[in-house]
């Protein structure tokens, strides 16, 4: 039914036999870093003479946010550009528990705390999950707005400067110490008009501008598959929006999404009301009707206030990391598949690099180059590609076709599941488990699919 | 029969228990209609107060001519399909009748009124509705179950709290589903692994003068036979060649794209070395 057509994929490179003689030797969830790949320290490079290490970063979401924070309070002299600074972001607007702990989010940024998940799979199941979580454990929902303000104000309070410009372009710079121009136009808190053309000095760059980034196209960084989420927030009447307090659902269904899920999630007033593909861009607006129908008890009478898209990468750019230019956050592309959550992923990836450019520049005081950026690219992958390989596993297993979101839906019934589901996703890690109870979870999950399937091949012939 | 049929539905379905009263009564008046109403619908035609307030966008009409004495020129049902368009009731009857009425012109073509059928009770299979001398028929539950999925997937219902489904495929045992659908697969694979086995003895016997028991001592022959079933088990269709090409592709793409930006270093460093 869904059936993946792949480009070969070939990243930024022309010749091909490169890439079935790596495939042979990839296995599964282990990363091989080519060894050959010499990272030269930034500790070689010079002293910058009289001023600290100059950094701007393109972006002021979460991702840019938290990396101006982290640059600051390393003692760098930071440069944030955003264009928009009130930008009511799109956005599922979902962060797990432990970004609140590692980011020090006070509680009221938090509109809601979704405590109680519903499956809904096509033929209707409705599986609650939130059994087994603890009564401190929630899933936040935030409002983008609320969110990313607060930490870019907190940057500004450790000492970034915030610009409220729109990036334009860069100049790469002629040898390893001339610095990048960035050229802007900036607002100056101007509502309307063009702007005057700036320009901008830095040692290094970090693009954190999100899905479209320009700063990846300067840097030639490649494109990525992406998917486009579709939302429509939508006011209840009070008494519905009863049902949603704490609650949120996914619907998952051919009808719904070939290659994702459709959700309710309660925001601070509304509920949003979205669904997304990667595959059938085209039909987004049938899936959407079809989200809102099934939805249609629970959201009947509802207003529309708001419609917005945006897409979503798929998986990494081919590079991420150019010269002294690094990408972090959506403009990266470090989304995961499976459940789209984007996020925390930003601000952690912001951080991680942030604390890259601190360690290697020596808290500003020597210039930064490609190999210290680049242990950034390596802490991340090591630290998160079990968490994203798995999420690849699942969606390519479960978002395949009607059976398997049947049998998806089916397993997550099962206790286990939910208790290793919300604890991955809360503390993002990938506990491994219990292994009698994988022994028994890998059986049922063959039982769902195997009789999903079976059921699906009756269907079949009833409509022979 | 059939009155007992609709109000059992009645019933599954959303509670009003007044909603009984609506298909008895008018079936009973519209005796003259000869086919089987088996999709029922709560169109409320006369006034009274909705459970939620909500005007029920879901419906099929009936012919509702009992409840407010409006003569409702209905066309007859063809047997499997349900479609008629109900006049509006008398304007003043229903709070949100305008948009009633409106909905009823745009849902003439698309009335649906939701998976209906006797043995599905309160969101799940009433296996005591499917004995047969004496025994749960699980061909019964799996046929009835593929054909609810069949609906849903031609007619999206949205998913409603006041009914939950509960309805896990699990309650049917594992030896029903290997009676009905591995048995008869194992048949199939069985007889080809076998005629191919018959077939390869033979051959091999012939060309190389090694009887079956000594060929089941040589390494060789012992590949070529964990060749042989391994290749009956995963080919199964012509198709099949392609998809296990594809499915080892897909397990390796995620793993390349991430690895993009790491490759890219080292081809470049190579070429330089050049």
């Amino acid at each position: 039914m869904n059936s993946m057509v792949l480009k070969s994929f070939l990243g930024l490179r022309k010749s091909s036999p490169e890439t079935s003689h790596f495939a042979v030797h990839q296995k599964h969830a282990a990363i091989s870093f080519p060894q050959k790949l010499k990272v030269i320290a930034g500790k070689t490079s010079p002293k910058l003479q009289g001023r600290n290490l100059r950094v701007a970063i393109v972006g002021g979401g979460p991702a840019g946010g938290s990396a101006a924070e982290t640059l600051a309070k390393g003692g760098i002299e930071t440069f944030l550009i955003e264009r928009k600074m009130d930008n009511c972001k799109p956005c599922g607007g979902a962060i797990p528990l432990c970004m609140v702990g590692e980011f020090d989010l006070p509680l009221d940024i938090i509109d809601r705390r979704v405590t109680k998940m519903k499956m809904i799979s096509p033929s209707n199941v409705a599986v609650d999950i939130g059994r087994t979580l603890k009564p401190h454990e929630y899933i936040g929902m935030v409002r983008r707005e609320v969110l990313d303000a607060y930490l870019r104000d907190r940057a500004k309070e450790n000492g970034a400067t915030i610009i409220n410009g729109l990036f334009l372009k860069m100049d790469m710079p002629k040898d390893k110490n001339s610095p990048y121009v960035l050229h802007y136009s900036g607002y100056d808190g101007k509502t309307g008009g063009v702007g005057e053309k700036r320009t901008l000095e830095v040692d290094a760059v970090i693009g954190a501008d999100g899905a479209n980034s320009r700063v990846a196209k300067a840097i030639d960084a490649g494109d990525y598959e992406y998917a486009i989420a579709f939302q429509e927030r939508i006011k209840i009447p009070d008494d519905k929006m009863v049902y949603y307090e704490n609650l949120a659902e996914m619907y998952v269904g051919d009808d719904v999404s070939p290659d994702f899920y459709g959700w309710v999630f309660p925001k601070c007033d509304h509920v949003a009301v979205g669904t997304g593909t990667v595959t059938h861009k085209a039909d987004i607006k049938k899936f959407q009707l079809a989200t809102r129908k099934r939805a249609e008890d629970k959201i009947n009478r509802g207003k529309i206030i708001r419609v917005e898209a945006h897409p979503i990468p798929e998986h990494p750019r081919p590079r991420r990391l150019s010269g002294r230019v690094a990408l972090v956050g959506d403009a990266a592309g470090y989304v995961t598949k499976c459940s789209g959550e984007g996020i925390y992923f930003a601000a952690k990836s912001g951080r991680m690099c942030a604390e890259a450019i601190v360690e290697g520049s020596e808290n500003g005081k020597r210039m930064v180059n490609e190999g210290d950026l680049r242990k950034y690219l390596e802490k991340w992958d090591k630290t998160y590609w079990p968490t994203y390989k798995v999420l690849d596993v699942l969606q390519k297993v479960f978002y395949r076709s009607n059976p398997a979101r049947e049998a998806f839906v089916e397993m997550c019934a099962d206790e286990y599941v939910q208790k290793m589901t919300f604890d991955s996703y809360l503390y993002k890690t990938v506990v491994p488990g219990n292994p009698l109870e994988d022994l028994k979870l890998a059986i049922n999950t063959i039982g769902s699919l195997v009789r999903a399937n079976a059921i699906r091949r009756e269907m079949d012939k009833l409509n022979v | 029969m059939q009155l007992q049929a609709m109000s059992t539905t009645m019933a599954s379905f959303s509670p009003p228990s007044r909603f009984t009263a609506t298909p008895s009564s008018s079936s009973s008046s519209s005796s003259q209609h000869s086919k089987p109403h088996l999709l029922n619908a709560f169109l409320p035609l006369r006034p009274r107060p909705r459970p939620k307030n909500t005007p029920l966008l879901l419906f099929s009409p009936l012919k509702a001519s009992s409840d407010n004495g409006v003569g409702t020129a209905v066309e007859l049902p063809p047997p499997t399909e349900q479609q008629a368009v109900p006049e509006p009731p008398p304007p003043a009857a229903v709070g949100t009748n305008g948009s009633v009425g409106g909905a009823v012109a745009e849902e003439v073509k698309s009335v649906v009124s939701g998976f209906v059928d006797p043995r599905w009770v309160g969101g799940t299979w009433d296996l005591k509705q499917f004995q047969k001398n004496g025994n749960t028929d699980w061909d019964a539950v799996i046929d009835a179950e593929a054909r609810r999925r069949k609906w849903l997937e031609d007619n999206p219902e949205s998913s409603n709290n006041e009914n939950p489904v509960v309805f896990d495929t699990s309650i049917i045992p594992w030896w029903a589903w290997m009676k009905r659908f591995h048995l008869p697969e194992a048949e199939l694979l069985n007889g080809r692994a076998a005629m191919v086995g018959f077939f390869m003895a033979y051959l091999v016997d012939s060309l190389t003068g090694v009887g079956l028991v000594d060929q089941m001592n040589n390494f060789v022959c012992k590949t070529l036979l964990f060749v042989a079933v391994v290749g009956v088990l995963l080919i199964r269709k012509n198709e099949d060649v392609e998809t296990l090409k594809k499915l080892w592709e897909e397990t390796t793409f995620y793993d390349k794209q991430w690895q993009a930006t790491w490759q890219e270093d080292e081809n470049s460093s190579t070429s330089k070395k050049e």
